[in-house]
């Protein structure tokens, strides 16, 4: 029976005034006023709450909702060797923006980037809790760098194998690549795929996603459902072709289906989703598959998050009730 | 007249405004009370703005909390959301729109009367664009972006009309979100377009940290006389491109990078302009920050406003341009 799970970042303030904890102790830490114990303690404290959250809402695989993150690009590159961080550029179309890693030298893994925070994360939930990578293709596309983009991708890969293969010494048993670059260019599948395999080299008996998301992959469909990995997320919302790809392609690779829209506030109709999903039964492995927010539930205000965390497992207890 | 100064828009709010806003916000001070401080405010900028200098003013936007929601707050079928992020530690509060949008009163036009009556250099008109309306706002009405877009473009044209006839002489409407979506570049035009149909005020639209790459063909279509853009943040990069296919509208140009807490130094700045100076004509140039200073510390603000005026000064005189 479809599971509820999320994509992965998840807004780390809220309204209230204890919901803002965090926010307060990075100004207080770039003050000087907070130490880094101080600042982790208060990041952790944070993360608990993101997890009970999810948990609480009804999500079975929940992610500890990327509080550490500064952006999903810079966590990764200023943690690797070769590249240094730059100015601030637009992630995607969304309102909010990264700081854009620029390649300096030969990229290398140096340390473990996400463990910590992955291995705190399980600590306090109940159930397995995704560990997220963003993936080799989208670091490297969203990079800038004076030599051959194909060698970059290839570089990343390597370097992030590492970093599966210290989640899984860690303990991990569920890891997801993120990959929204590709739904910008289609083209380069055979790169992406290439990637893909060299990090799915390393999973041992991890269970592996690829998630792609701000738009659909419809092109590119039975190539992604064909790589080496135990489930695919797409975006159904930003990307509605996926919805016709889904029942034209017929792929056999449990999915996570992106249906619950991430990125506007407007509520879900849940019904009609779940009678959309319904209809998909006979083309995709719908009751090995996941639901989920079309992308990390980060761009909306956190009540609105908490919303639609409940709208993803209503949706997925839907298709429970009345298969 | 050439290398002309001026800025983006928004400028640091002092502390005893900040602190006054909570106060507000916690229903312990009336909003007369506030309206006095952001007035000194307001007046405290402008009397800087003279004191160094700069050519063409702005009122530095001490009563707007966000560039959106100002709007937001002043329009029948918007609301506000809780807080979004937007990069590190900063967030914001988004639009809602819930319902069709109509402009009950003018909005931006009070101010500006007050703050021009301030000084006797131009003060700008400052408008949040109508694209850009649309891409930070929740939309729980309209059918599709495009709609919600012209929608916004409607209401912000009577606004421009309603400055234009206040005796605005120069009108900026900010679209930072221009480059979102490469495949809405001619829904960026044609909402710009509405907003300024008919003005006869010299038109600005400023944009900023997007990948230019495949939005710069459209810089010459916009309907406005002027595009002012954020340069120094990515290292003029593209100033290569400017020279192999012309701008032909008038530039500022940021050569202040408003992300740092270091302040350039004039010969840095004086490079950058330089620089510009090998692409554009001095007519064609005017000199501003990469985007507003509202990020920065007021001291912070004024002390890379002293260094890019004393910089432009700098060049002018090398180059005996007047």
């Amino acid at each position: 029976m479809a599971r509820a799970t999320v994509v992965g970042s998840y807004p780390r303030i809220g309204d209230s005034f204890e919901e803002q904890r965090l926010r307060r102790a990075i100004a207080r830490f770039e003050e000087g006023k907070l130490s880094d114990s101080e600042l982790r303690d208060v990041k952790r404290s944070v993360t608990a709450d993101v997890v009970r959250e999810q948990v609480d809402a009804g999500i079975s695989l929940p992610a500890d909702g990327e509080v550490t993150w500064y952006d999903s690009q810079s966590h990764f590159a200023s943690r690797l060797d070769g590249f240094e961080i730059d100015g601030l550029i637009r992630y995607f179309d969304t309102n909010t923006y990264y700081r854009q890693p620029v390649v300096t030298g030969s990229v290398r893994w140096r340390e473990p980037i996400v463990v910590d925070e992955w291995k705190y994360a399980a600590s306090v939930a109940s159930v397995p809790v995704k560990a997220v990578l963003t993936g080799p293709y989208t670091l490297a596309n969203l990079a800038k760098s004076d030599g051959g983009f194909k060698g970059l991708v290839r570089e990343l890969a390597d370097a992030l194998a590492a970093e599966v293969r210290a989640l899984r010494a860690a303990g991990t048993t569920h890891i997801q690549i993120d990959e929204p670059a590709i739904t910008r260019a289609p083209r380069d599948i055979s790169l992406l795929t290439e990637a893909i395999e060299t990090l799915a080299a390393e999973k041992g008996r991890a269970w592996l996603c690829v998630f792609t998301y701000f738009g659909g992959v419809a092109s590119i469909l039975k190539d992604l459902a064909s790589m080496p990995i135990d489930n695919l997320g797409l975006d159904l919302v930003q990307g509605a072709d996926n919805w016709k790809a889904l029942a034209r392609t017929r792929p056999s690779i449990p999915l996570t289906l992106g249906v619950i829209d991430a990125r506007n506030t407007r509520s879900d109709d849940v019904a009609a989703l779940a009678t959309s999903l319904r209809e998909l039964r006979e083309h995709v492995a719908l009751d090995a598959s996941y639901v989920s927010p079309s992308n990390g539930l980060e761009f909306l205000p956190r009540a609105k998050a908490r919303e639609k965390l409940r709208l993803v497992a209503e949706t997925a207890h839907l298709l429970e009730a009345n298969p | 007249m050439s290398l002309l100064t001026t800025t983006v828009g928004s400028f640091p709010k002092p502390p005893y405004l900040l602190h006054a806003r909570t106060l507000h916000a916690k229903g312990e001070m009336t909003a007369e009370d506030l309206g006095d401080l952001e007035r000194r405010a307001t007046q405290e900028w402008i009397a800087f703005q003279e004191e160094i200098g700069i050519d063409i003013l702005v009122d530095g936007e001490q009563y707007r909390g966000d560039m959106a929601t100002y709007f937001a707050e002043n329009l029948e079928g918007c609301g506000v959301s809780g807080l979004v992020r937007s990069y590190g530690n900063r967030y914001y509060k988004k639009p809602v729109v819930v319902d069709e949008l109509a402009r009950p009163a003018a909005i931006t036009v009070d101010w500006w009367r007050w703050a021009q009556d301030q000084t006797k250099k131009p003060l700008k008109g400052m408008l949040t664009g109508p694209y850009t309306m649309m891409d930070w706002s929740f939309n729980e009405h309209y059918p599709s972006r495009a709609d919600l877009a012209l929608a916004f473009a409607k209401v912000l044209h009577q606004e421009a009309r309603d400055l234009e006839r206040a005796g605005a002489r120069v009108i900026q409407i900010d679209e930072p979100a221009l480059s979102a979506r490469t495949d809405e570049l001619d829904l960026v035009v044609k909402a710009l377009g509405i907003v300024t149909r008919g003005l006869e005020v010299k038109t600005i639209t400023h944009t900023c940290y997007g990948n230019y790459d495949h939005v710069f063909p459209i810089f010459n279509r916009l309907p406005v006389d002027q595009i002012d853009l954020e340069m120094s943040n990515s290292g003029l990069d593209l100033l290569d491109r400017f020279r192999r296919e012309p701008l032909k509208k008038e530039i500022a140009f940021g050569v202040i990078d408003v992300h740092t807490h270091a302040v350039e130094t004039a010969p840095q700045v004086s490079e950058r302009i330089s620089r510009a100076l090998t692409v554009f004509r001095p007519d064609q140039l005017y000199i501003d920050p990469d985007c507003g200073l509202k990020t920065r510390t007021v001291d912070e603000a004024k002390a890379k406003l002293r260094v890019m005026v004393a910089a432009t000064r700098s060049v002018k005189a090398s180059r005996g341009l007047t």
